[in-house]
């Protein structure tokens, strides 16, 4: 076969593909119809801000935003973020919000799945229960634990003291030594509800004669999790780390209500880091370069969620 | 130096004025109140007709949970008059919180979906009129006289020459002290501290005899409270964020590393750090969460407007059993006094807010011209501009010193005079776009930075002003 007929071969099969793609658009039109609406209004609230936030990231921007007066800086505005000490500081306080935050939620969470997966009297009381801080509005509970740490006046501080641990209040959020691990304590309390309730589902799918037959031969309680329970989980398991992971990294509420990101910039994450230069300084340019490190972040866990996703469907469906 | 900025805020204009500012004091300020009758919806139908018909939307701070009863009172006294008034005026008011407007408003205005009209904390205009939001607004757009307002207010709404807005309402604060607590730790109690080493001094006293909290710090990022407190202070030893404590500012470089500024900043240390007998909590504290302790009668000294005793009463109202007891024995023995003197001067935040028209390009659904300067002339007479400032402020419209209104604050509300005489000590924020910035988050950072020991304080104040050079030099 000669290279022009082999190259014509080619061609026609870029064309077969193309008309093909073409053709399987035209013969779903109606199925496009359908989402058409919804991806309008995707293209408008979720494409056009980030297009418009990767731009002015590449913009040393004015306070008043007229697109006219924008001085283009290149990548400045990224260097500026990368070469800032603040950034390192509050990418540190970011990794650790973000892991201690999801590890603990889903421990306990697990624990509290676990616990609640065996019958017992009272256990859709206190599912109830464990329930009340994931459905509390994440403000009001701010408030309220801002008031259960008060460093002068707080229930916990004052416990502290009855009970003899210390011999006065210990200073939970005035303190940039303790101030993360306080608000990171918050973060669990909120959120290790979520985790149980997604591992709770996951429980529901382990077949109840593998448990059996792993008791017959022997194994111990230990064995059983291990062995038969957890890789049945492993699914669920990533979805809701991953999810906790995304959530625990655009946390914003808690630092911003209970602390605003201090004392002295010590309960800064990123979210709330990129508030400030936005909204209290309007540095929009760096603001949005912030943005823009942090999407890519985001969709690098994005991408590992899909995966482990379709994996969890993978898992159930034998695959 | 403090009689030159006095004179600077006093200076007269050329029109004629209702009140005489270079004979102020407590007993001119009683001597014309109720002297003079206003109306109100008269002197508004000039400006617009009572049967205009159109639509407003507004946005300001008003009462919070925090205020006290008579102002929720006056504020729905308010809304209700202005419907009868101009009942054709359909009238959307959205009550924002004072630490969110600002943010708020920038946000809305980078939408085009700003209100028609919106009253700001007094250093917030600036900052929106130099980017081009606000239109040019005097009082004579509304019927009143510029003579009619504190020279000084007129200052804060003034840019590159053109004004843009009209003083709402203008206070400063003052010290406000628990006589028993005095009584109780060895000190005079009728004789609060003539000087900030005096407040450093009393406030150690207090915490080592008591063990409670001598004087309320409130140094909290991001807060507009803690410039109002800290400010203060730091003028009275010489320093400043740049020179508006001068007769006539520049603007021109900062004065956070100053001698005066270091010692001021010292002074908070010494307290929170050396003495520890402020709240430890001061780094995440507003003012509103230092009124649980003080009606407690667990701290002994702060920093607040007339209004705070109202809510002290109120509070005390709401106690019950011992803690009943305890309240009033706070309310009995509270009592107010200047601001302490530094070496360099005696010095308060003057304070207020002022009402601004926002350009109609910015506005959503359009600018209703003729709805908003009825508003702005319903608000800003003597009258509303004396009622709506009832506890927590003074009319920024003069003429409603003159008022029956006026009289009747000053024979109700204990402590008034002494807020009021305080006004020629004022020392307004710069008038500068930057300001909003420098005092709400440079000077808080600088006070965490030295308070955490993050920093040395003179670290802290060189860092503070290097950061306020570099936002003037148009760098982060």
């Amino acid at each position: 076969m000669s290279i022009a007929t082999g190259q014509a071969t080619v061609m026609a099969g870029i064309t077969r593909k193309r008309r093909g793609i073409l053709s399987r658009i035209i013969a779903h039109r109606t199925d496009y119809l359908y989402v058409l609406p919804a991806l309008i209004v995707m293209l408008v609230v979720i494409a056009f801000p980030i297009y418009y936030t990767i731009e002015l990231s590449f913009f040393r921007t004015p306070p008043n935003l007229q697109m006219r007066d924008k001085i283009w800086t290149g990548f400045s505005n990224y260097s500026t973020v990368l070469n800032s000490s603040v950034f390192h500081e509050v990418t540190i306080q970011t990794i650790i919000w973000t892991l201690a935050s999801t590890f603990f939620a889903f421990l306990l969470g697990l624990g509290a799945a676990l616990a609640l997966h065996r019958e017992f009297v009272g256990r859709g009381l206190l599912r109830a229960l464990l329930l009340i801080p994931y459905v509390i509005s994440a403000v009001a509970a701010s408030y309220v634990w801002k008031w259960l740490y008060h460093s002068d006046f707080g229930v916990i501080g004052a416990l502290a003291v009855q009970l003899g641990i210390t011999s006065e209040p210990i200073n939970f959020l005035d303190n940039r030594q303790t101030v993360l691990a306080s608000l990171i304590v918050v973060n669990i309390w909120k959120e290790f509800s979520f985790a149980m309730v997604m591992l709770m589902a996951g429980l529901q799918t382990v077949p109840d004669q593998l448990h059996r037959a792993a008791q017959v031969d022997g194994a111990n309680t230990w064995d059983r999790f291990w062995h038969v329970t957890f890789p049945h989980l492993k699914g669920v398991s990533m979805v809701t780390i991953l999810l906790l992971m995304v959530a625990n990294f655009n946390s914003f509420i808690i630092p911003f209500v209970m602390t605003g990101g201090g004392p002295a910039d010590a309960s800064h994450i990123w979210i709330t880091h990129i508030y400030q230069l936005a909204f209290g300084r309007q540095q929009w340019g760096v603001a949005s370069a912030y943005a823009v490190i942090l999407f890519i972040v985001m969709m690098a866990f994005g991408y590992f969620y899909v995966k482990a996703l379709t994996r969890g469907d993978e898992d159930r469906a034998g695959g | 130096m403090a009689a030159l900025t006095s004179a600077s805020l006093m200076s007269s204009t050329v029109y004629a004025q209702s009140v005489d500012l270079s004979q102020w004091s407590p007993e001119y300020i009683r001597s014309i109140a109720g002297t003079e009758t206003f109306d109100t919806a008269g002197h508004c139908a000039e400006v617009v007709p009572l049967d205009y018909t159109g639509r407003l939307t507004y946005w300001w701070t008003g009462p919070t949970e925090a205020s006290p009863k008579i102002e929720h009172d006056i504020n729905n006294a308010f809304w209700e008059a202005w419907s009868k008034t101009y009942p054709n005026i359909e009238t959307d008011a959205q009550n924002i919180d004072y630490n969110q407007l600002l943010d708020r408003l920038r946000t809305t205005l980078l939408g085009n979906a700003g209100p028609m009209v919106i009253r700001l904390q007094i250093l917030g205009g600036v900052e929106f009129a130099s980017k081009g939001y606000f239109q040019q607004l005097k009082p004579e757009d509304i019927g009143y006289p510029t003579a009619d307002f504190w020279p000084g207010a007129m200052k804060s709404v003034t840019w590159d020459g053109a004004t843009y807005g009209v003083p709402t309402n203008n206070e400063t604060m003052a010290l406000i002290w628990n006589a028993d607590i005095f009584k109780r730790a060895g000190l005079d109690p009728e004789n609060p501290p003539a000087t900030w080493d005096d407040v450093v001094t009393y406030s150690k006293k207090i915490h080592d005899e008591l063990g409670i909290s001598g004087y309320g710090l409130v140094a909290r990022q991001n807060a507009g409270n803690t410039p109002f407190r800290f400010m203060p202070q730091l003028w009275a030893f010489g320093g400043g964020a740049l020179d508006e404590a001068e007769a006539t500012p520049t603007y021109a470089e900062s004065e956070l590393d100053n001698e005066g500024a270091v010692a001021a900043l010292q002074a908070a240390y010494d307290m929170y750090v050396r003495d520890k007998s402020v709240p430890t909590s001061a780094l995440t504290n507003t003012q509103n969460e230092n009124q649980a302790p003080f009606i407690a009668g667990q701290l002994a000294m702060m920093i607040a407007h007339p209004s705070e005793y109202a809510k002290m009463v109120d509070l005390a109202g709401l106690a019950t059993g011992a803690d009943k007891e305890i309240a009033d024995t706070v309310v009995a023995n509270m009592r107010y006094g200047l601001i302490p003197e530094g070496p360099a001067r005696r010095a308060v935040v003057f304070g207020g807010s002022n009402m601004h028209f926002v350009n109609p390009e910015y506005v959503e659904g359009g600018f209703d011209e003729m709805a908003a300067k009825a508003f702005a002339c319903f608000w800003n007479s003597p009258e509303w501009s004396t009622k709506l400032a009832w506890t927590g402020s003074n009319p920024g419209n003069l003429a409603g010193f003159k008022t029956e209104w006026m009289k009747e604050r000053l024979d109700t509300i204990k402590f008034l005079d002494v807020t009021t005489s305080m006004l020629p000590s004022g020392i307004p924020f710069p008038v500068i776009p930057e300001a909003t910035e420098i005092m709400n988050i440079i000077v808080p950072d600088m006070l965490q930075n030295a308070l955490t020991e993050r920093m040395t304080v003179e670290e802290a104040a060189a860092d503070a002003a290097a950061k306020v050079d570099s936002l003037l030099g148009g760098g982060l």
